[in-house]
């Protein structure tokens, strides 16, 4: 690698200091890093905003490029905020990705990358089919007990990874992602064996009875969205007025002093951990009893990233998960529309997502830093 | 023609000005002490010297020619090696590789044998014999800082600063570093000594530039300089160190008996420690960093478990000791402990959240700021408001803005105000006065102080000697993660500085 | 049980390959202090752009060099990412995983590279020598990759211990700041290792594709690429110990069509499990085990700033 100046010293063994070797250095102007104190929050807004609208700017070129033209990608995009039909397949969509994304704002605000929502969201679900396969309890209490099971699923996915972190320092990114993968196959396991649907020999299970389905409220609105919008109240509580939001903000800032300052630091952390399980749980079980209507292959496919991206963008703050979730979901909707109509494959939705991620990622560093060029 | 020559030098980042106009100038053949208390701006214009920082205007003029330094690199091509406080060294490396990453040779085998040949030739000069091949992490505090200077020597520099070398050496280390740059001057290099220690610039400087607040107060030579006079132009102002007064000792509050701990199989840190302290006074430790500092502090404030050994504490003389040893911090601090540590932006505040958030969190748990359901955060307002002006903490435009920007001073002096507030009975503090300017650090002594008047017992660990002969009223040395003698106030520097000195 | 243990062992080698591959790569960017998650990522690119050379021009090599090139043409872009503008490795390494699938699974449809056989790259003649009772199948007949797979890594062995460069890279790796200090330039070493180790990745990805499975579907790596970053940690950033571990998890890899071939009736489900449950278990005996001396590299993760206050 080239070095900034072209010297190389010789050794200087006949005086130890003689007189230097005068020597010319190429000049360059030099580029300072430096780092800003702060930033006001309108300006930090701004510029968020800006990247956003970057990142969906590349992915309209990536996508024309596949044969969409521009102008259909808009009308598309705004039809989910004008089109009837296309509002409701958004805030039903919006139920499970704002569990999501709560469910990853706490895990992260924790310090704890749970990448593992998927194998949560498999586990909730697991566990509400079993309530219903089972025929477990009253009729009338079904749903409910389907839910705390699918509550109880999730949370027990989630408490291996955090305890190997908090007992071995075992790094829970890679933990969290295999057990996705064996969730994954302990699915299949099932849908294949033992819980495959009787009816028509495919690899889901039967159908729920009416009784165990969230049901359509007003406006043909899922249940599943005022569920969720409840528990985004209680995560709202927990992180913001309560006293474990505080802990929580000290565990985020500044690990060391929190548990200097008598922050009870691992039960903290268990906390979220188990809160962002169970949350994770729940939005398994309202995808497969809100949406599907059963147990199936894939319905988790998407929502892992989809709720990192959602705690990233809210800078993991539980009351501004849900717009951007909203925001999440009509990209979701849209790319099953371009599925459906233009053959583009639903994991454009994906690299949509990742384009817009590191374009955010990618403006963080001149929030950050000021460049100054020294002449 | 001078070696170096500074003038004009500015330099801010991001709204701190640390040089204003700043000047300086060292011949060859001399030691230039640079003397300023912290926050001057020493190490600030010495970055600027060897390259590391860009300065906002100025000219540096090197062997008479202007240079723009576009990095280190261009300053080590001129002949300019520093040594910084913190090495820059890689640890897992061994010493041979460390010069030779800094002083590229041909070809890789050929490099190897030219770069041993040439730490030979200049080890001599330094007399240090070191084995090339250790690995630096083997390496004690004093050897590693000859290996940075081997690493500028080697490189054929000829202008030396070295920044605070003294900070982490014994007495005697200090001596035999001091006088071999001292010969290094005299053999013909340009030596700059930053420094805030004036008797190592009395004793081995030929010229000493004071700075103060970012700018070149005035040179002088050192030998026709009194030292109160050195003071004045330092310091600025007459600042009053808090006198001793005599203050009755109580009952024993804090019995720490044989602490053992080893962070590894081969590294024994704390090695039977023992000392007792008593309500209503200051037990100072001193002993140069490195010696179990660090692993005693942790120990005391439940961050580190040990291995032998018990912490326990009393109430009064008739009450019965309660064993803390494995309390948790949570479980210490509300038996009315209380901590000031080393690092205040690292262990003592989050510096991204509030001022408020960091004054509350002291006594959040207790239940003073609302339930555990719901915060109330006017009554944390109210209170770090009232904390904010008895601590005269300066620099606070609203209590919501970020921790961060508090300076050296005021941020100590709300980690004060927090620990304060909950009436301690025993304080643990380290290295309080680190990095703060001489009217915080005699803010800082009298808080302390005036604990101890309370009937706090009070730890001071310090590894600056005068700051534990200033304010302590007992002193135990600690040396190898053991104490090793004790003293009582007034001590005598010699017996303390020698009973600091490794043993064999 | 012999013929259990030769077909066994001789399917080791190629399916040990990707995951060695790959941690070496990443091994040479965290060496020097990047840690990539995207190794997922790059190996889809290097499989997708393996198959769809060979669909073109039909020449195989061309076809892993190409995917070589490919995998670290998008690497460029995380690397951009992390060592300019200095974004949070994790963050970084995710969406490029993301990144990458969504760009290859839309590619590969757009240009009809999906579910199409190749002839792939066969084995390499080795005539009478492969013919040999036990020991042919074992050593012998394997593809020129298996082949230069050692010698790849006695060649970053050597760079990385035995060159200035090495020494550099690795010096960034430990302490960026001495590394800065002596004038050079972390930025750019930071970037050409992320770089270099990713066209290992990426034809880490190719073999999958062109030599193993001959064809291109979504998802081929199946999870290969995090289980290597959960190698690196196991190899100690050591080259040597990274095939070692290739090779246990080959071997775990390879015993589940052995199982299926030999008829014993275990849940197919369960057996696809058991390199993800192998991984966990290998990382909670590192944790067990509570190494007081690390060999990780210092700076590991963390992103270099030169001018910083206090």
């Amino acid at each position: 690698m080239s070095e900034t100046s072209s010297a190389t010293r010789s050794s200087s063994e006949a005086a130890p200091f003689g007189s230097p070797v005068g020597r010319r250095l190429r000049y360059r102007p030099r580029l300072v890093l430096e780092i800003r104190e702060s930033m006001p929050a309108w300006q930090q807004f701004v510029i968020l905003a800006l990247s956003v609208l970057c990142g969906a700017a590349i992915s309209t070129a990536i996508l024309v490029w596949a044969g969409v033209p521009a102008s259909e990608l808009l009308s598309e995009f705004v039809n989910t905020v004008v089109d009837e039909q296309s509002i409701r397949a958004v805030l039903t969509q919006a139920a499970p990705l704002i569990l999501v994304g709560i469910a990853a704002s706490v895990a992260f605000q924790a310090r704890f990358w749970n990448l593992g929502i998927e194998g949560q969201m498999v586990f909730g679900s697991i566990a509400a089919t079993a309530v219903s396969l089972w025929h477990v309890g009253p009729e009338s209490l079904r749903l409910l007990l389907m839910a705390c099971a699918a509550v109880l699923g999730g949370l027990i996915w989630s408490v291996i990874p955090a305890l190997l972190k908090l007992w071995l320092s075992v790094n829970e990114i890679i933990v969290t992602l295999l057990l996705n993968y064996v969730a994954t196959y302990f699915l299949y396991d099932l849908l294949y064996g033992v819980w495959k649907d009787p009816t028509d020999g495919f690899p889901h299970s039967q159908v729920y009875a009416s009784g165990e389905r969230l049901p359509d409220i007003a406006w043909s609105i899922n249940a599943a969205l005022p569920v969720s919008l409840a528990l985004m109240l209680v995560v709202v509580w927990l992180t913001q007025i309560s006293r474990f939001g505080v802990y929580l903000r000290f565990i985020h800032a500044n690990v060391a002093m929190a548990m200097r300052v008598g922050v009870p630091v691992v039960t903290t952390t268990f906390g979220a951990v188990f809160l962002s399980g169970s949350l994770a749980g729940v939005a398994g079980f309202v995808v497969s009893s809100g949406m599907e209507g059963r147990l199936s292959q894939g319905f988790f496919e998407g929502y892992g990233f989809s709720g990192v991206l959602i705690a990233f963008l809210a800078r993991n703050n539980s009351l501004v998960a849900p717009l951007v979730a909203v925001l999440v979901a009509m990209l979701f909707v849209t790319g099953q529309t371009l599925q459906i109509f233009y053959q583009i494959p639903f994991s454009m939705v994906q690299l949509i997502q990742a384009i817009i991620v590191m374009c955010v990622a990618a403006t963080e560093f001149f929030i950050r830093h000021r460049i100054n060029l020294r002449g | 023609m001078a070696a170096v020559e500074l003038s004009g030098i500015c330099k801010s980042f991001g709204g701190f000005l640390a040089l204003d106009h700043a000047t300086f100038s060292a011949q060859r053949g001399e030691v230039h002490a640079l003397l300023g208390e912290n926050g001057a701006g020493k190490s600030s214009l010495m970055n600027v010297l060897a390259g590391f920082y860009a300065p906002d205007a100025g000219s540096i003029i090197i062997n008479g020619n202007t240079c723009r330094l576009a990095g280190p690199r261009d300053a080590a091509a001129l002949g300019i090696g520093m040594i910084h406080q913190h090495f820059k060294l890689v640890k897992a490396f061994t010493v041979a590789e460390n010069i030779l990453l800094a002083n590229p040779r041909n070809g890789y085998r050929e490099a190897q044998a030219a770069i041993r040949r040439e730490i030979r030739a200049k080890s001599e000069a330094l007399s240090f014999v070191i084995d090339p091949d250790r690995r630096v992490d083997t390496l004690s505090v004093a050897e590693q800082q000859r290996v940075e200077i081997l690493k500028a020597l080697v490189g054929g520099a000829d202008i030396l600063i070295l920044d605070e070398p003294t900070a982490v050496l014994t007495e005697q280390e200090s001596e035999s570093l001091l006088s071999n740059i001292r010969d290094l001057a005299v053999a013909g290099a340009a030596v700059i000594l930053v420094t805030h220690k004036l008797q190592d610039v009395k004793a081995f400087s030929h010229r000493v530039t004071v700075m103060r607040g970012g700018r070149t107060v005035n040179t002088l030579d050192p030998l026709k300089t009194s030292t109160e006079q050195l003071t004045t132009l330092t310091v600025g102002e007459n600042v009053e160190i808090p006198s001793r007064i005599f203050h009755e000792r109580g009952g024993p509050r804090l019995i720490v008996s044989h602490l053992k701990h080893r962070a590894n199989a081969a590294r024994v840190t704390l090695d039977d420690v023992t000392f007792t302290v008593h309500a209503g006074e200051i037990y100072g430790i001193a002993g140069v960093g490195g010696n179990g500092q660090t692993e005693l502090l942790e120990a005391l404030c439940g961050g580190l478990v040990v291995e032998h050994g018990r912490i326990e504490i009393t109430g009064d003389v008739a009450d019965k000791p309660s064993d803390i040893t494995k309390a948790s911090p949570r479980q210490r601090l509300a038996a009315g402990f209380a901590s000031i540590p080393a690092d205040r932006h690292a262990h003592a505040l989050a510096s991204s959240l509030s001022i408020a958030d960091n004054f509350a969190i002291g006594h959040i748990h207790e239940g003073r700021f609302g339930s555990w359901a719901r915060v109330d955060r006017h009554a944390i307002w109210r209170a770090t408001n009232a904390a904010i002006h008895n601590a005269d903490v300066r620099g606070v435009r609203s209590l919501s803005q970020r921790a961060s920007l508090l300076s050296g001073g005021n941020a100590q002096k709300l980690v004060l105000a927090r620990e304060f507030s909950r009436f301690p009975r025993i304080l643990v503090t380290h290295s309080p006065t680190r990095g703060l300017d001489a009217k915080a650090t005699a803010a800082v002594q009298r808080w302390l102080i005036e604990a101890r008047n309370e009937g706090v017992a009070v730890v001071l660990v310090s590894e600056d000697l005068d700051e534990v002969l200033g304010t302590a009223d007992r002193i135990g040395v600690l040396v190898r993660g053991r104490i090793v003698a004790e003293f009582a106030a007034p001590a005598d520097r010699q017996a303390v500085g020698k009973a600091m000195v490794n043993h064999v | 049980m012999a013929d259990f243990l030769v077909n066994w062992i001789s399917s080791i080698p190629g399916l040990a390959l990707p995951y060695a591959l790959a941690s070496i790569g990443l091994i040479i960017g965290e060496r020097a202090g990047v840690l990539s998650l995207g190794a997922e990522g790059l190996m889809l690119v290097g499989a997708l752009v393996g198959v769809g050379t060979v669909l073109r021009i039909n020449d195989p090599t061309l076809g892993l060099l190409a995917a070589m090139l490919a995998s670290s043409m998008v690497s460029v872009l995380f690397a951009c990412l992390v060592v300019f503008l200095r974004v949070n490795q994790v963050i970084a390494g995710l969406s490029l995983v993301f990144f990458c699938q969504g760009l290859t699974n839309l590619v590969g449809t757009m240009l009809d590279w999906s579910n199409r056989t190749i002839p792939g790259l066969g084995l390499l003649p080795l005539g009478s020598l492969g013919a040999l009772p036990v020991i042919g199948p074992i050593f012998f007949r394997h593809d020129a990759l298996v082949y230069l797979l050692v010698p790849i890594i006695l060649f970053v062995q050597w760079l990385l211990t035995r060159t200035t460069f090495g020494l550099r890279l690795r010096a960034v790796g430990e302490n960026p700041d001495a590394a800065d200090s002596v004038g050079i330039n972390v930025s750019l070493y930071r970037f050409f290792a992320v770089v270099g180790g990713s066209a290992l990745i990426g034809l880490a990805g190719a073999y999958l594709s062109v030599v193993s499975a001959k064809i291109w579907v979504a998802g081929i790596t199946g999870g290969r690429g995090w289980i290597a970053v959960a190698l690196v940690i196991f190899a100690r950033w050591n080259p040597w110990r990274a095939l070692l571990g290739a090779l246990l998890f080959g071997g775990i890899e390879a015993l589940i069509p052995q199982i299926a071939a030999a008829g014993i009736g275990l849940p197919q489900y369960y057996l696809l499990m058991t390199p993800y449950l192998a991984t966990l278990a290998v990382m909670v005996w590192q944790g067990l085990k509570n190494d007081t001396v690390s060999d990780e590299p210092e700076g590991l993760g963390k992103p270099f700033v030169r001018e910083e206050r206090r």
